[in-house]
């Protein structure tokens, strides 16, 4: 049983919308926030599970913009803000249209690029930060991967993380 | 543990000592007539000593408090302190936090004070809070007057079954009487609207706040509660308002008193708000003769003053669209907080400034209510804290009631607005309290007015609840050191709680859980369990939460003092 | 039907009126399936709310830990690993308490006498989310009422930066646009539903209006409503990019309901104009009470989050970001708040309760998380599992522990308990409880060496 599943996200990518200049890089405004889907995975428990990649580890994207870049769904896009990168699911917005923004479920990746500044009101700025999007092939990284690659807290030799073993999608502990 | 407190002059109004040098002693928390030897002494030679304070109306714990600190944090960075090894930090002036509240009142030789208005929905809250509160007795009155029920019962007159379902909801919310706040107005105040006067029925309920509150003290009378209909009028705050006022109380007037405890059939509170002469406020003036009058000519009414302290204070009360009017004339911020079924409440910070014409007549009306109610067993003291201004000022209040010089001065030397003695009679007053009137309108009185047994005197066998202030009586003049006896009444020399020294010399010394007042009605168990079954449905339908999680448990109340009282006896 | 699940009928018995401990909606009328004293089917919540009680087990935090030298977590006993955090937290010179929003009052007691001891800084989730609004309502005032209210008399509900269908499933279920209400007995009949969001959420789906307006047009939008309650003409053909006829018309139809209510979400609070656009909504709201009524609410989204609002208030006199590190509470935004610290880098050692700031945290903040030592209480194996050093699993508010709340009404609810917590975990009360005694001993100890 799960609550996590989520409806077929439509097919509607056309590559021949006549003002789809397939291009490179696309500048667009990054939203994020919460979804039900990331929002039930979260809480269930499951982050270290494929199903919350799949939910927040996600670009919600205007077919239109989708198509300028030539991805579909479940294509990897890197993301790239001021304050980092993260390679994320491109993923056919339900919401749309909305030309020129993206939509990153709240999560670990989101985090990665949005923008901690306050602006001395305490709270970050999770919403309309600028960034680009382009196609690439490196591959969305789980929860614990992700949390190991960014903020190396615990990894001694920061140049070998990426031949490091994956921490897979189950807790990793010493049991007594 | 036993104690004598030695030597101090006595002021005990309910048994009728009067400045007397004597002795007070108390034993294992309660005042005994004789101890042993081995008793411990505290010398207070010509020190007052007297009762611990009763308040008998503020607003101490709840959803409004907390609305009121959660968007003014510039009042509670007003009184921030460091902690001590006894106390918390403390902060706020109009709006302490929980400690800071328990500590001020406690260094102030007080030890029961009543909060006022407590939405049944919402008391869990308050319970949470009035745990929080240390060194003090709380007792929390329940908000009836917009009652969906009550405003139905009362249509209906069906009085025995409203006194059924006042018995149940005090069960519910575990409160110890019944408020009325602005009946059929809060209601009103659902559709943004409001009522004038006591005869304008409610939106859509078609009853009247006279049909209210003639229902509800019946009912109250019927269920021989300890304490009478607690009542804040229509109009608060409206220039004209005190014929309301003298209505509403003399509708009450022949309702038959079924108690033996207290005097009174209704509390009128903050009676202040409810003395205005006038049209508006380009003509206000004072209405405290009527008020007063009515008062002394009659036995069935108490009131308490409501005074105004002249400082920046927060008002918030359950008459929401008195609030609101009270935004639109000042532009101060506005915060309201409806509480479904039940009430409405209203918040907004005020400036009561001397140099304002209408703060000032506000001042001296309070002031004229204490000087012209005739019997001090029938006026308390209040600021309905922190309406009129915050309960730290009653020494304030104490120094201009003990001093008629000092009121002359403030009115000479303009500290108030001429409208002060201009539009009342403030000026040709010259009566002053003495100590043992101070000691009644701050003791006595207002247990006599609830119905307290075990507190408000030192009789053996009540609570030992003690003040003792480093005044000697006997060596002052009042009248002419109004600052003197301020600082004397704002700091302790001891408070004494259920016999443990709390304060000593001004500071806190030691701090007690508080503990929770309410009334358990018995005798209606059948009409109560037929009145739960009719409204069931309809509190099912109308209420957001499940019966289940609406009443208080017990574990909200983990040191109740629980009041039983015999339905119809 | 694809996903059709068959109802649970194999169960032993059921708990009724239970508290849903996800959003700040607070249903408290679950029923809960138990058998062999498990949750195993959940009645009347929706997906959020059901996710949670039907917890991933696989993740569930069941034993205490601590990070060794070699960079990986392993199991202790309870003894050890307490011990462990109060000596992290004694030992601290600008600890931050953080979370609280999923934990019970009960809880946040001994957490904030521990803070007060060591001189923490206490804040929560608001930090992040409707912090913005609190401090609007410290501009602008705070005119609110309970969810009844509204579901009785409301005929307009508008949802401002808030998707509610996502966030708060049953908001609008329960309380505002589809429940008959004793001046409402049609319900959504009754009533005219708008949406102002840019995007076309599911909750404009469901509404009579969608008020698309542009990104970050929030402030825009409300001002030209203001101006058109006091009766001013509007100069511009487009406010937000909506035409100003469709603004002067929904300003009208404002004025024109017996009982309106707003909502607003963090699309709100999480735009650049932050406070500012809060405080607008609360000025146009405190403008249409003088023609007729209405409200607000702050959609809170964790069952507790007001809550902690609330007890911090009544126990120090501010809500969030509450600095005792003088030895009386300071709040300053933007100063004594989470990230804020962080950022700073001021903060020596973090502990988090009930929350998940690996998961919601700026990668700028969780940086100095990284190089610090992070104490975890929570129930769940989380993103901010990855970066603790000591880890104490507590158990589940209204289902394993009972516990109050207050709902984002304000409204109190004591959560009850429905089940028992697996053995190995310790309620977060106990937990919280524990390693106050354990720091005051420290204290006390370190105390004696010192006046020697
Ligand atoms: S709306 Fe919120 S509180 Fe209600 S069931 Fe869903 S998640 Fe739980
Ligand atoms: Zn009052």
């Amino acid at each position: 049983m799960t609550y996590v599943d989520k409806p077929a996200i439509p097919k509607v990518v056309k590559f021949d919308e006549p003002n789809a200049k397939l291009r490179n890089k696309l500048d667009v405004m990054l939203n994020t926030g919460s979804d039900i889907y990331q929002g039930a995975c979260k809480k269930r428990g499951s982050t270290l599970k494929d199903e919350y990649r799949k939910v927040a580890g996600v670009a919600y994207m205007d077919p239109k913009d989708m198509a300028k870049l030539g991805v579909s769904n479940w294509d990897h896009v890197k993301v790239i803000s001021d304050w980092g990168e993260v390679v994320v699911n491109a993923a056919h917005s339900r919401d749309a249209p909305h030309e020129g923004t993206i939509f990153i479920p709240k999560g670990p990746w989101a985090n990665v690029v949005v923008s901690p500044e306050t602006y001395c009101c305490c709270d970050p700025t999770y919403k309309g930060i600028m960034c680009t999007v382009e196609k690439t092939d490196d591959d969305v990284l789980l929860m614990a991967d992700l949390m190991r690659a960014v903020y190396k807290k615990y990894v001694k030799d920061e140049e070998g993380i990426k031949d490091l073993a994956t921490l897979g999608e189950m807790p990793v502990y010493k049991k007594l | 543990m036993e104690y004598v407190l030695k030597n101090g002059i006595v002021y005990d109004p309910a048994n009728k000592v009067a400045g007397e040098k004597k002795d007070v002693m108390f034993k294992d928390g309660k005042i005994v007539d004789s101890v042993s030897a081995d008793a411990k002494v505290l010398d207070v030679t010509d020190k007052i000593v007297m009762p611990a304070g009763i308040d008998p109306h503020a607003h101490v714990a709840g959803p409004k408090l907390v609305v009121g600190r959660i968007y003014r944090p510039e009042d509670s960075r007003k009184g921030v302190t460091h902690k001590t090894d006894v106390t918390r930090s403390e902060s706020g002036f109009s709006i302490p936090s929980c400690p800071s509240t328990g500590y001020r009142y406690s260094r102030m030789g007080y030890g029961t004070v009543v909060e006022a208005a407590v939405p049944p929905l919402e008391a869990k809250h308050t319970h949470e809070e009035i745990n929080s509160i240390p060194n003090l007795d709380i007792v929390p009155l329940s908000l009836f007057g917009n009652n969906w029920f009550v405003l139905q019962y009362a249509k209906q007159n069906q009085i025995e079954d409203l006194a059924a379902f006042v018995a149940a909801w005090l069960k519910i919310a575990k409160c110890y009487g019944v408020k009325i706040v602005n009946p059929c107005g809060s209601e009103a105040w659902g559709w943004g609207m409001n009522v004038h006067g006591l005869d304008d029925p409610a939106p859509y309920w078609d009853v009247t706040g006279r049909e209210v509150v003639t229902a509800l003290a019946k009912a109250n009378e019927m269920l021989g509660m300890p304490h009478s209909v607690h009542v804040h009028p229509n109009d608060l705050g409206h220039p004209g308002n005190y014929p309301t006022t003298v209505s509403t109380m003399d509708a009450l007037k022949d309702i038959e008193k079924n108690s033996t405890v207290r005097g009174q059939t209704m509390h009128l509170t903050h009676a202040q708000f409810h003395a205005y002469g006038g049209t508006s406020w380009r003509d206000a003036d004072s209405g405290a003769d009527h008020i007063a009058d009515y008062v002394n000519k009659n036995d069935h009414i108490t009131i308490d003053v409501g005074q105004v302290t002249l400082d920046e204070t927060t008002t918030m009360t359950a008459d929401a669209p008195m609030e609101f009017d009270l935004y639109k004339l000042s532009g101060l911020k506005w915060a309201n907080k409806d509480v479904e079924l039940e009430t409405a409440a209203g918040i907004v910070p005020v400036i009561y400034s001397g140099k304002a014409p209408v703060n000032s007549l506000q001042w001296a009306i309070g002031l004229e209510l204490f000087l012209k109610v005739n019997d001090p067993w029938k006026v308390c003291l209040t600021t309905d804290h922190p309406n009129a201004g915050p309960f730290i000022r009653y020494p304030r209040i104490i120094s201009w009631l003990m001093s008629n010089e000092r009121r002359q001065e403030m009115m000479d030397n303009r500290e108030v607005h001429p409208w002060s003695h201009r539009r009342t009679s403030l000026a040709s007053l010259e009566r002053e309290y003495d100590f043992n009137e101070i000691a009644t309108i701050t003791r006595a009185g207002p247990a006599k007015i609830y119905g307290f047994q075990d507190r408000g005197a030192l009789t053996p066998g009540y609570n030992a609840d003690i003040a003792v202030f480093d005044i000697n009586p006997n060596d002052i003049d009042p009248s002419r050191n109004p600052e003197a006896i301020e600082k004397g009444f704002s700091t302790a020399m001891y408070t004494i709680k259920d016999g443990e020294i709390l304060v000593k010399d001004g500071d806190i010394v030691k701090v007690v859980k508080s503990q929770t007042l309410w009334t358990n009605v018995k005798g209606m168990e059948e009409q109560e369990k037929a009145v739960m079954e009719r409204v069931m449905p309809d509190f099912t339908r109308y209420y957001t939460v499940k019966f289940e999680n609406y009443q208080v448990h017990d574990k909200y109340l983990p040191n109740p003092i629980v009041t039983e009282v015999q339905a119809g006896k | 039907m694809a996903n059709y699940e068959p109802p649970v009928t194999d169960y032993d018995s059921i708990v009724e009126n239970c508290t849903c401990a996800f959003c700040g909606c607070n249903c408290d009328d679950l029923d809960y399936l138990i058998k062999d004293g498990h949750v195993v089917g959940v009645r009347h919540a929706c997906r959020l709310g059901a996710s949670k009680i039907m917890e991933d087990m696989d993740q569930r935090l069941m034993v205490p830990m601590i990070r060794g030298e070699d960079g990986e977590l392993a199991e202790t006993d309870w003894d050890t690993a307490l011990d462990k955090a109060a000596e992290l937290i004694a030992g601290a010179i600008r600890p931050i308490f953080y979370g609280w929003s999923e934990t019970s009052i009960e809880t946040m007691h001994h957490g904030l006498e521990l803070g007060e001891l060591v001189g923490a800084v206490l804040d929560n989730q608001a930090t992040i989310c409707h912090g913005p609004s609190l401090q609007a309502v410290q501009n602008a005032g705070y005119p609110i009422s309970t969810l009844g209210e509204v579901k009785n008399r409301a005929d307009m509900c508008l949802y401002t930066g808030s998707n509610a269908m996502n966030s708060h499933p049953r908001h609008m279920a329960r309380y505002s646009t589809f429940p008959r209400g004793y001046f409402r007995p049609r319900g959504r009949f009754d009533r005219t539903v708008v949406t102002l969001d840019p995007k076309y959420s599911d909750t404009a789906k469901m509404s009579d209006i969608w008020v698309g307006f542009e990104q970050n047009g929030d402030y825009e939008f409300y001002n030209a409503i203001r101006a058109v309650l006091k009766g001013k003409k509007l100069q511009k053909e487009f406010i937000s990019g909506i035409p100003k006829e469709d603004v002067e018309e929904l300003a009208e139809a404002m004025k024109n309901v017996q009982f309106g209510a707003l909502f607003f979400g963090l699309g709100l609070t999480h735009t650049l104009s932050k406070q500012r656009n809060i405080d607008i909504a609360i000025q146009m709201v405190a403008d249409l009470n003088s023609y007729t009524k209405w409200i607000l609410m702050p959609m809170r989204g964790h069952f507790n989050v007001n809550g902690f609002n609330i007890f911090m208030a009544f126990e120090t006199g501010f809500p969030y970001g509450v600095d005792f590190a003088r030895g009386y509470q300071r709040y300053m935004n933007g100063e004594t708040n989470t990230i804020d610290l962080l950022t700073r880098k001021e903060c020596d050692v973090f502990m988090v309760i009930a929350a998940d700031p690996g998961a919601h945290y700026p990668g700028g903040a969780i940086k100095h998380l990284a190089e610090i030592p992070v104490i975890q209480v929570d129930i769940h194996w989380g993103p901010s599992t990855e970066i603790a050093d000591v880890v104490l699993p507590g158990s589940f508010v209204g289902v394993e522990v009972g516990g109050t709340s207050y709902r984002m009404d304000g409204v109190p609810i004591w959560m009850k308990k429905a089940i028992d917590k697996p053995e190995s975990c310790r309620d977060d009360e106990w937990i919280i409880k524990e390693l106050l005694e354990r720091v005051k001993k420290i204290k006390a100890e370190q105390g004696a060496l010192a006046s020697k």
